[in-house]
């Protein structure tokens, strides 16, 4: 992921900032709770797309 | 029965080596012309964003005299294709984004110039579009708009739209020029330009592009040898199906909030 694209990306729902999290390789919106993948190096900003975080994922981020 | 951005991913998907090779949308004067637009409004420090970017001819063409082009598409294999050619062109600065339009995955004031050719025609909801891109724009941005243009007299314009579903079950409408400027002022831009060029569609590339299924190239055949003397003759329908429409660019710039 380029860091200059990291930077200016956003959830496209709530606009607010993302987390990248490097070992699954996907941009964490916490207060949607919802997981946005990385696929061949491009970010896949769509909601019908992203993963539901489960609780213990939700808690492990604060 | 599946949903709009199913259709136009399932329409678009499998065509991206189609549409990077398309002379319709690789070359062109209004590419030419967005071009000198941008170049001479910012500086090379500058940065862009392609909403619908397609096989990405919009994001190379402002490529050149940028500092950085984000390209946003809906369909995978477009992106692909974007990466795939910038990769061979030694350009480095083109980030491939996958997401809706009308809902931008960018913070507020990002960008220099908000862009988008020939994929406003496939936005169910343009105004959502229109303001999300003017989100995105730092203060005094640019916004430019290029797309096949609807008619302002309706008979035409039923004829222009129908022909455009016929040939492709993802097109939405060309908006007319007085639907722009009205969507445009309500999302706070101010027009500076407006320019106009008559593009002829080959009818047989034209369906190939899209694949359009025979008994639908059939109906636009019909359609075309039954529409009344006034269609035929604003969208020069020619004897091979051929006909001519109009692509309209329009240039604005960010209101201060």
């Amino acid at each position: 992921m380029d860091k200059r694209l990291l930077e200016i990306l956003v959830c496209p729902l709530c606009k607010g900032p993302l987390h990248y999290q490097r070992e699954q390789n996907e941009l964490i919106c916490k207060a949607d709770r919802l997981a946005f993948p990385i696929r061949d190096d491009i970010p896949v900003m769509l909601e019908d797309s992203a993963r539901i975080l489960t609780d213990e994922e939700v808690k492990a981020l604060h | 029965m599946i949903d709009h951005q199913k259709t136009v991913h399932e329409q678009f998907d499998p065509r991206a080596q189609a549409y990077l090779q398309s002379p319709v949308h690789a070359q062109g004067p209004d590419l030419l012309y967005a071009q000198d637009l941008v170049a001479q409004a910012m500086p090379p420090s500058g940065v862009a964003l392609d909403v619908g970017c397609g096989a990405g001819h919009l994001s190379f063409a402002l490529a050149h005299n940028l500092s950085s082009v984000t390209a946003l598409d809906s369909s995978p294999s477009m992106l692909s294709t974007v990466d795939r050619v910038a990769a061979e062109r030694g350009l480095s600065k083109i980030h491939t984004v996958l997401g809706d339009a009308a809902a931008l995955p960018f913070e507020d004031g990002t960008f220099c110039v908000a862009a988008t050719r020939y994929s406003a025609h496939h936005w169910a909801t343009p105004m959502a579009a229109v303001r999300e891109m003017r989100r995105v724009v730092k203060p005094g941005g640019y916004l430019l708009v290029i797309d096949v243009m609807g008619e302002d007299d309706w008979l035409v314009d039923t004829h222009l739209q129908t022909l455009e579903l016929l040939r492709d079950r993802s097109h939405v409408r060309d908006y007319s020029v007085a639907q722009w400027r009205t969507m445009m002022r309500d999302a706070a831009f101010t027009e500076i330009g407006y320019r106009e060029w008559p593009i002829r569609l080959h009818y047989e590339s034209w369906i190939q592009r899209m694949s359009t299924p025979a008994n639908k190239a059939a109906m636009i055949r019909e359609l075309q040898t039954s529409a009344p003397r006034e269609v035929r003759k604003r969208l020069a329908f020619e004897s091979d199906g051929s006909f001519t429409v109009r692509t309209g660019l329009l240039w604005a710039r960010a209101k201060p909030a």
